[in-house]
Order: structure tokens, then C-alpha cells, then sequence
């Protein structure tokens, strides 16, 4: 890879990196404060308490190795090539 | 319960980080003979997923992981476990969006500081120096308060004297620290990391079994305090507390140099990535456990907050309900362990901004070179004496350093943020507004701060961060371009 494929593909991962941030906050939102007044309890615990905690772990979780697998790639992080003058 | 099976298990486990860390020394004596600074300040960017992954983790949770955290959360209840959640987005947040690119900078410039990455992208010495006190000030406020929050937590628990723990784990961490640097820094972190997860496991376990199970605390706590159960507890956790939080515990981290300078530091991209993965699972691990021991101890510790003094009691007085001495003794590593875990990073990156960032710059400015021996002298005297200075002050601190503490997380955010974010991925970012951003964004929150002025109900970061992107932009505007040689080193995509 190129020195500047290299920086584009950082660029994207940077990008990538601040959606699954934002999907991770919207989970935590509709998991948490969206089931809040449902009053089903699981093992004495609010479902919210479930979703909203536990359940924001595990899909953080998934999405960084959703992030890892398909957006990010490896390349060496020596300058393989000499920028042009 | 002065007994000593209290205090072994700690003082084998700090015994323990030492030896790591002398053998560490003794591993990379080629390396440093070669490149002193380039070893002890990054150990030489070796380091693999795992380790990078538990020292990230562990240099985040300090010893309010353990006290503050769960004190909190046996007041309010799970709106504090669901508010504490936010945390999981700080691993994996920080190490993929300046991750790679900060890495790719810093191979080309050789450097192994954030701040030497800050001085090769907009030239400024005082902005360099700014940022080196401003990390050192703040540093050290926070390595004071996290000695003084373990070492109370430790008397509490053990029944030792408060100068007895402190001078235990404070002597012992400011000697590993020194010895091992970066490398040795990392690799303690990483038992650490697994400590912490030990303790507050063994912790929840005894918890269950001392409050009568699970379902009986569950029970209780639905009958006596309902409002435990809801996630703004009957107005106890109001949505303007939620917001401040993702913006100070969560996406704010973004810039704290002690984690940022992690991004230099590791071998290849896969460790980079493994480490990303590892983090969040960690992290999300230790806080859910570490914060619902808070919320379940309610099931103990049932009498009114006045019975046991402060909230800072609740996790000492739960770990001598639930345990015998030498569990607690045991369980009490995990604590400990989150405190030297953040004290060495941030003690290494303390002495890292003055020998490297202002004094070898300085040398380099006059033309002096310095030689290799000499660098090492400086290296180590400046961990030691920082290190030891902060011993001395946390034995008796002085009320001006709780001052300092409260405005250093959020003072740090506010100096890095913007600086770090346009620096990487702007252009047009140049040295006026970046200068603008750092001293006009410290200064607005500080002021907000001591004067508790908050917009909205809203924590004092949103104006601390906002201010400053309104001053970078300003001064940005102002400013001269950035010119084509560091538009090359920091943005080569630009020209092909």
C-alpha cells in the first residue's frame, strides 16, 4: 500500500470509528430509556436494567468486531515508499 | 482487622510488578544503550494487542472504578450502572480514530510523545510548552488524589495506617515505574487489568452469598426503594447528568494524552486492532461488575447514608461485611492495582513531557546533542523525583490540590481536544487557532468551573469544548496556512 492509501484508509477507519460510536449511543439510548417503562422484570431485574447495560456491552462488543473485521485493514506502518518532492 | 494475611496478598502482588519490571529492565538494557528515549518513553513500539489492550484499560480505571463508581451507584441505584455504561466506548473510541493515523506520523518523525507530534504539526514551542504543564500540572493533581483515595480505602479495609499503605504501594509503584519504563509500565498494567477483574469478581461473589442471594436483595430493594430500579431515580439522575457524562467519561476521553500516546506505541496494525476488541470486552467487564457491587450492596449495607459517613465508605465497609481478612486482603488488590495503573502511566508521561518535550528541545534548539548516557540519567532522575514528590504531597495534601484534581480530567479534554482532532484530520488546521483552542478552551473551563457557571445544567466540558472549537476556528481564520512540507508529513493523501 501507498503512504497516501494508507492515510485515506486511516481517514476511513477514523470515520468508521465515530458512526459505530454514534450506533453504539443510539443503542444505549433505545435499550436503556426506551424500555424504562416497560415493566417486565428478568430474574427481578427491570428489562431496561438488562438491555441498557449488559446489553449495550454486548453490542458494543459486536460492532468494534464488526469495525475490525470489515472496515479495518493491516498494512505495515513503516514508509514504504519516499513521498515525492 | 489489623492482621497481617490482610497485607501479604497486596504486598506479594506489588513484589510481584517489581520483579516484571527489573526483568523488563534488564531485557531491553541493548535497546536503551542503543535509543534510550525511544525504549523507556514507547518501549521501542512492541507492544501486542493484549498488552495494549489491558494497559488502555487499566491506565482508565482508577481507583474511582472502585469507590466513587459504586459509592454513587448505592445511592442512586442502576441509573448509575446504565449512566456508567457510557464508559465502553472509551477503549476502542480512542485507539480507532487517532489509532493509526498518529501511529503513521509518528514512524515517519520518530516521535514518542503526543507532544512531539503536536510540536511537528504546528511549529509552535509555546503551544508545546503549554501543553507539557498543563499535562504535568494536572498529572500530578490526579496521581496525588488517586494515592490518597487507595490509601484511605486500604486503612479502611486492612486497618493499617493510612502512611503504611500509602508508602507500600506508592514507594513501589514510583520504583517500577522508573526501572521498567513504557514497556514495564505496560506490562504491569496488563497483570493489573487481570487483577482488577479478579477483585471485583471475588467481590460480587462473596456479596451474593453475605446479602442472602441475589433474588433476596432484588426482592428487597424493589419493597424498599423502588426508585432504585428506574433509570432517573425519582429525579435523583436527571437527563442533564446523563448528557455531561457521555461527553466527559465517554467521547471526550477521545484526547487524553495518557491514552492517546498509547496509539504510538504498539507493533503492527493487528495489535492495534485485537487490542480494540480485547479493550471494550474489558472495560465493559470491569464496569458493569465494578458498579452493580455498588448497587447490590444496598443489600448489605442497609442503615442510612449518615450511619456509614461518606459514599467513599460504602465499597471499604462492604468489603469487611462480605469478607474474612485474607480475602479481603485478596480482594483488595483490585483497587490498589486500578491505582498504580494510572499513577505509572501518567507518571511516565509527566516525566516523559519535561525531559523530552521541553528539556531535550531546548538542547536541540542551541544545537546541543546529548549524549545517550546522559538522556538516561535525566529519564530516570525525572520519574523518581516527580514520583517521589508526589508521595510526600499525598501524605498530607494540601487543599489546593483538590482544587487542581476537579478541573484536571476535563482540563486535560478540553487542551487536547480540538488541537489533536484538527491536527490529524484538518488541512487547514494551523498554529493561531490551534493556540486560541488550547489556552482559551483551559481558561474558559477552568473559569466555569470555579465559578460553577453551567449552561443548561450541563457539566462545564460542553463549554469548555465548545468554547474552544468556537476560539480555534476563530484564530484559525486569523492565522497563516500550514506549509507544504508538514501538509506532506501529516496529510501525503492530499498531493497524490
Amino acid at each position: 500500500m501507498k503512504q497516501s492509501e494508507k492515510f485515506r484508509q486511516a481517514n476511513k477507519e477514523a470515520l468508521a470509528t465515530c458512526i459505530a460510536t454514534l450506533l453504539v449511543i443510539a443503542f444505549w439510548w433505545v435499550a436503556g430509556f426506551g424500555l424504562a417503562d416497560c415493566k417486565v422484570m428478568l430474574f427481578s431485574t427491570p428489562l431496561w436494567v438488562w438491555t441498557g447495560c449488559v446489553g449495550t456491552w454486548i453490542f458494543t462488543c459486536l460492532v468494534v468486531w464488526l469495525l475490525i473485521k470489515f472496515v479495518f485493514q493491516d498494512f505495515s506502518l513503516e514508509d514504504g515508499e519516499v513521498p515525492h518532492e | 482487622m489489623s492482621s497481617i494475611f490482610c497485607l501479604l496478598p497486596v504486598l506479594i502482588f506489588l513484589v510481584f510488578l517489581l520483579a516484571v519490571s527489573l526483568k523488563i529492565q534488564h531485557d531491553s538494557a541493548k535497546d536503551r544503550a542503543n535509543n534510550f528515549v525511544r525504549d523507556y518513553f514507547i518501549g521501542g513500539r512492541t507492544l501486542g494487542g493484549f498488552v495494549l489492550a489491558m494497559t488502555t484499560a487499566a491506565t482508565y480505571s482508577s481507583v474511582s472504578t472502585f469507590v466513587g463508581g459504586p459509592g454513587m451507584a448505592w445511592v442512586i441505584g442502576y441509573g448509575w450502572l446504565y449512566m456508567a455504561m457510557v464508559q465502553v466506548v472509551v477503549i476502542f473510541l480512542v485507539l480507532g480514530v487517532f489509532g493509526k493515523k498518529i501511529a503513521l506520523v509518528a514512524h515517519k518523525i520518530d516521535a514518542v510523545t503526543v507532544i512531539d507530534v503536536l510540536r511537528a504539526r504546528y511549529h509552535s514551542n509555546l503551544l508545546a510548552n503549554f501543553a507539557a504543564l498543563v499535562t504535568v500540572a494536572f498529572f500530578c493533581a490526579t496521581m496525588v488524589a488517586q494515592f490518597v483515595g487507595a490509601a484511605k480505602l486500604f486503612e479502611a479495609v486492612t486497618g493499617y495506617s493510612y502512611v503504611t499503605g500509602l508508602t507500600m504501594f506508592g514507594v513501589i509503584v514510583v520504583l517500577y515505574t522508573t526501572v521498567g519504563g513504557f514497556k514495564g509500565v505496560a506490562v504491569t498494567d496488563a497483570f493489573c487489568a487481570i487483577a482488577m477483574v479478579v477483585g471485583v469478581c471475588l467481590l460480587f461473589g462473596c456479596m451474593m452469598s453475605a446479602g442472602g442471594g441475589y433474588t433476596k436483595i432484588m426482592t428487597d430493594m424493589a419493597t424498599y426503594h423502588p426508585d432504585m430500579l428506574e433509570p432517573f431515580s425519582a429525579g435523583k439522575m436527571p437527563m442533564s447528568l446523563y448528557i455531561s457524562q457521555w461527553l466527559l467519561v465517554g467521547i471526550c476521553t477521545l484526547s487524553l494524552p495518557q491514552s492517546v500516546v498509547r496509539g504510538i506505541s504498539y507493533k503492527n496494525t493487528k495489535a492495534l486492532h485485537n487490542a480494540m476488541l480485547i479493550g471494550t470486552i474489558v472495560i465493559g467487564l470491569m464496569t458493569l461488575v465494578a458498579t452493580s457491587i455498588g448497587v447490590f450492596a444496598k443489600g448489605i449495607l442497609t442503615q442510612e447514608l449518615s450511619v456509614y459517613g461518606t459514599i467513599d465508605n460504602i465499597t471499604p465497609r462492604t468489603i469487611v461485611e462480605c469478607m474474612g481478612p485474607f480475602w479481603a486482603g485478596v480482594c483488595i488488590i483490585g483497587p490498589v492495582a486500578a491505582t498504580i495503573s494510572t499513577v505509572s502511566s501518567l507518571l511516565l508521561t509527566a516525566s516523559g513531557s519535561i525531559v523530552k518535550d521541553v528539556y531535550l528541545n531546548i538542547c536541540q534548539e542551541r544545537g546541543k546533542t546529548i549524549a545517550n548516557d546522559k538522556i538516561k540519567r535525566l529519564s530516570l532522575m525525572g520519574t523518581i523525583i516527580i514520583g517521589f514528590a508526589v508521595y510526600f504531597i499525598a501524605i498530607a495534601p494540601p487543599s489546593v490540590i483538590w482544587k487542581i484534581n476537579m478541573f484536571a480530567f476535563g482540563g486535560l479534554e478540553t487542551a487536547f481536544f480540538w488541537v489533536l482532532v484538527f491536527g490529524l484530520f484538518w488541512q487547514g488546521a494551523n498554529k493561531t487557532g490551534a493556540l486560541f483552542a488550547m489556552f482559551g478552551g483551559v481558561l474558559i473551563y477552568c473559569v466555569s468551573m470555579a465559578l460553577k457557571f453551567k449552561v443548561l445544567d450541563l457539566h462545564q466540558i460542553v463549554l469548555g469544548i465548545g468554547g474552544s472549537l468556537i476560539l480555534f476556528l476563530v484564530g484559525n481564520a486569523l492565522g497563516k496556512k500550514p506549509d507544504e512540507k508538514t501538509l506532506r508529513l501529516f496529510f501525503p493523501e492530499m498531493f497524490d
